[in-house]
């Protein structure tokens, strides 16, 4: 009894000097941080899973994958501006011919790798057939070869006509022939971009110093540090003072740090649910294609219109997001006619219509079979969890009874082929769309949910046909709706869109983030595509 | 003396009687719940404990309470279905190896020594995945990593057992080898087995927590311990103590409940203490 006593004494104390060791080395390293910054550097707390795992090789994800953004080590052909058009990096001018199968593209000659050498067309041909060869994350199979007809200028021979090859230009970093092994380049890049890797610490941080050749503005910050770390590690890591600019999500929003201002920035990161378009079946590979209730183009119109998106991104969100009614809200090729209003009656005059009608219990039935969801979300993510749940409470209140289950990744492909799954997408490149709606040969049917309209595949075939990118956007626009077809309410609608979410940073004060172009999807290092033009003001508040 | 040994073995007796109530309260009230803790309301997110929401709510609106004795409940049951198939399996594969002749025995002890080998969480974690997670996944890998222990006492027991004087001399008079068995080795064995059962609902429950906090165990929409304690993580930072506390508080009072059953029943069933 007495070693008893003594021993929960012990823990008490030992718990004591704990809580008291935590307050104390809070206070003292914000007192260090904010008296010895450099006003050229920043420290930035991204989430681990923005670590390149394969480093800094753009054959290997680097800027382009899933999450796109500049690459900032390397230079690109081409950029993407504020508003989603096409600007130039290294090219001058490109065209395309008229068949759409070559693209000839200049390139500036004042150029030079962080080793010396010049940047010239060869090393640009040499990393497009490099990227083609090796890519495990980007779709190459349109361009057939590349080659440098002189010193600066780039011929790309198409296998197929690709009318949105700049936004590809615009992800893909170039890399020097003569310093190039795929083997080690990922973690000793050499390029041309505003940045040098200095410093590396896998699982820990990244250093990145200003290139002081770089041809174009010199960037204002001259380093550029990025610590990798949880999210609760991040916030902590604000609090404390050591970065100065940290990731946050909305769960962490009503919270309030010393110093630091909560920044949210627009993004196209949406999340939705595919609605399997099909009567359920079983393909050859013995999975469930198709369901049943969503099958019903009015039941999924009706979901689409049932849907009070303010309510999910003031429940669930904080109020950081807007609601989505397409996978590109707000880029150029997005069509307007994709917006609907919440109006619950009409979706319960749909669902009547479609001769889904309400039970005793508030379920619907038809012919004897209750209307009923299983609903999937990806296991681990909160939001992802919390939007569905929210979706599945209003679904129960049109009389559609909602079940939820976290999945992994590993299943989630299959199943989400006969059950709604919540995805989120939102990339630069109308490729999306093309992803998304489009049928794969041979199926019939799209890529993630079963799904087939021969006006929409046409409209998106046409559009990458399209020797004028500018023009092309119409006919991306089209495919979502051209008036009398398409994937929006009135159309076919099989996926129901809810809503983009805020990326949200803690920012000291002080720092100035320069304007951001509309985040795409993942939450990390869009934020620095232009950290080069972020300043400090002379005198930052809080001193 | 007399009356103090009455005492001491009603007292034990009372408290097993308490003990088995009160899980089984909880194992009951947690069915009754299970619909209850699903509940989405996100008028009510983060609402700090008090005479509403016992233990709170969580960022989804969550009930708290109704979440972590649903929890619990679960973790009571897979814990009984797991230790059950445990036992089982130690029982049979502990006997067959005492009783099957050599080449059984060097089989099942290599057996036993392979599952010890492993660390259990590991195990328990691969099992799970190869079984695709989920309630299955959690079944399979805790029943399956848990009964080594148990089979080796039942193997030496049964050892010991087949040498004693009375047994001999029972097969010396021609008695079947299932009489023997029936009659007197499993009611020798009884104790041991089933204080070995109960101990290995602690373990049982807490590797499902373990595991499933880990992420390879049950799925995120179900109200299991260890899926609370795991979204709690999140919240911790920003001053939500009450999402893991509760949780984790009774996990661990079911667990020492558990514990201190099994040691009473051994205290009540051994024959070296039976009779203090």
């Amino acid at each position: 009894m007495k070693k008893r006593l003594i021993s929960s004494f012990l823990a008490l104390a030992l718990a004591a000097g704990l809580l008291a060791g935590c307050g104390g080395s809070g206070e003292s390293s914000e007192q260090g941080a904010s008296s010895g910054r450099d006003t050229d550097s920043v420290v930035i707390a991204m989430g681990p899973t923005s670590e390149p795992e394969a480093g800094f090789d753009p054959a290997y994800g680097w800027g382009a994958g899933e999450h796109v953004h500049e690459p900032l080590i390397q230079s690109t052909l081409t950029v993407t501006n504020t508003d989603l058009t096409i600007g130039y990096d290294l090219a001058t001018e490109y065209s395309v011919s008229e068949d759409g199968l070559t693209w000839t593209v200049k390139i500036r000659d004042d150029v030079s790798f962080t080793d010396g050498e010049p940047l010239t067309a060869e090393d640009v041909a040499f990393t497009y057939n490099t990227v083609k060869e090796a890519s495990s994350v980007n779709d190459f199979t349109m361009l057939d070869h590349a080659e440098a007809a002189d010193d600066t200028m780039v011929l790309f021979h198409m296998s197929r006509p690709f009318s949105i090859w700049p936004y590809t230009m615009a992800i893909v970093g170039i890399v020097p022939e003569h310093a190039y092994d795929s083997e080690t380049y990922g973690a000793n890049p050499i390029g041309s971009g505003r940045y040098m890797l200095k410093q590396w610490d896998r699982g820990q941080q990244v250093i990145l110093e200003a290139n002081p050749d770089y041809y174009g503005e010199a960037p204002k910050m001259q380093q550029v540090t990025i610590l990798f770390m949880e999210e609760d590690a991040a916030f902590l890591a604000a609090q404390a003072g050591e970065v100065d600019v940290a990731y946050t999500s909305a769960t962490y929003s009503d919270q309030e740090v010393n110093g630091y201002s909560l920044a949210s920035y627009a993004s196209v990161d949406n999340r939705g649910f595919n609605l399997p378009a099909v009567e359920e079946t079983t393909d050859e590979e013995g999975r469930t294609v198709g369901n049943d209730l969503t099958a019903d183009v009015l039941v999924r119109r009706a979901i689409n219109i049932g849907v009070d998106r303010q309510e999910m991104i003031d429940n669930v969100l904080n109020g950081y997001g807007s609601p989505a009614y397409s996978v590109c809200d707000q880029l150029p090729w997005y069509n307007e006619a994709s917006q609907v209003e919440y109006d619950p009656q009409g979706a319960a005059d749909l669902l009547d219509q479609a001769g889904w009608v309400m039970g005793d219990d508030g379920v619907r039935e038809k012919g004897g079979q209750k209307a009923e969801l299983h609903l999937l979300y990806s296991t681990g993510d909160s939001v992802r969890q919390a939007l569905t749940a929210d979706f599945a409470d209003q679904m129960e209140e049109l009389g559609i009874s909602c079940t939820t289950e976290g999945v992994g990744w590993d299943t989630a492909y299959d199943r989400a082929l006969s059950q709604p799954l919540l995805w989120g997408w939102g990339a630069h490149t109308p490729m999306e769309l093309y992803n998304i709606y489009h049928t794969i040969e041979g199926t019939g049917s799209a890529q993630y949910s079963p799904y087939g309209n021969a006006a929409v595949d046409s409209y998106m075939d046409q559009a990458l046909a399209s020797s004028d990118l500018e023009s092309s956007y119409e006919l991306w626009q089209k495919a979502q709706w051209d008036g009398t077809t398409g994937v929006t309410q009135e159309g076919d609608i099989p996926w129901v869109w809810l809503v983009n979410i805020d990326h949200l940073y803690w920012v000291r004060d002080g720092l100035t983030v320069a304007e951001q172009k509309i985040h795409p999807h993942g939450h990390g290092w869009s934020l620095v595509n232009n950290v080069d033009q972020w300043t400090w003001s002379e005198d930052p508040a809080g001193e | 003396m007399t009356e103090r040994h009455w005492n001491r073995r009603a007292g034990t007796l009372l408290f097993l009687v308490l003990a088995i109530l009160v899980l089984a309260g909880i194992t009951a009230a947690g069915i009754f719940l299970e619909e209850e803790a699903a509940v989405t309301d996100f008028s009510r997110t983060n609402l700090a404990p008090g005479a509403e929401f016992w233990f709170g709510t969580d960022w989804m609106g969550r009930d708290m309470f109704a979440r972590t004795i649903a929890g619990l409940s679960l973790s009571i049951r897979i814990g009984l279905l797991t230790a059950a198939v445990s036992a089982a399996a130690a029982l049979v594969l502990g006997t067959m190896a005492a009783t099957l002749g050599r080449r059984a025995d060097s089989a099942i002890s290599w057996c036993i020594d392979l599952v010890m080998g492993i660390p259990h969480i590991l195990l328990v974690m691969l099992i799970s995945i190869a079984c695709g997670r989920g309630f299955a996944g959690v079944v399979a890998g805790v029943s399956l990593s848990h009964w080594p222990s148990l089979a080796r006492v039942i193997r030496g027991e049964v050892l010991q057992l087949k040498n004693a004087p009375y047994i001999l001399v029972e097969e010396k008079l021609g008695v079947s080898k299932l009489q023997v068995a029936c009659r007197h080795m499993l009611p020798h064995l009884f104790p041991q087995f089933l204080t070995g059962l109960i101990l290995l609902f602690p373990h049982a429950i807490l590797h499902e927590a373990s595991v499933t906090f880990l992420g390879f165990g049950l799925s995120s929409e179900q109200p299991a311990i260890g899926v609370i304690l795991s979204e709690s993580m999140q919240y911790l930072t920003t001053g939500r103590w009450w999402l893991a506390l509760f949780p984790g508080l009774s996990l661990v009072l079911v667990v020492v409940l558990f514990a201190l059953l099994g040691e009473r029943a051994r205290y009540l069933l051994d024959p070296a203490s039976a009779h203090e």
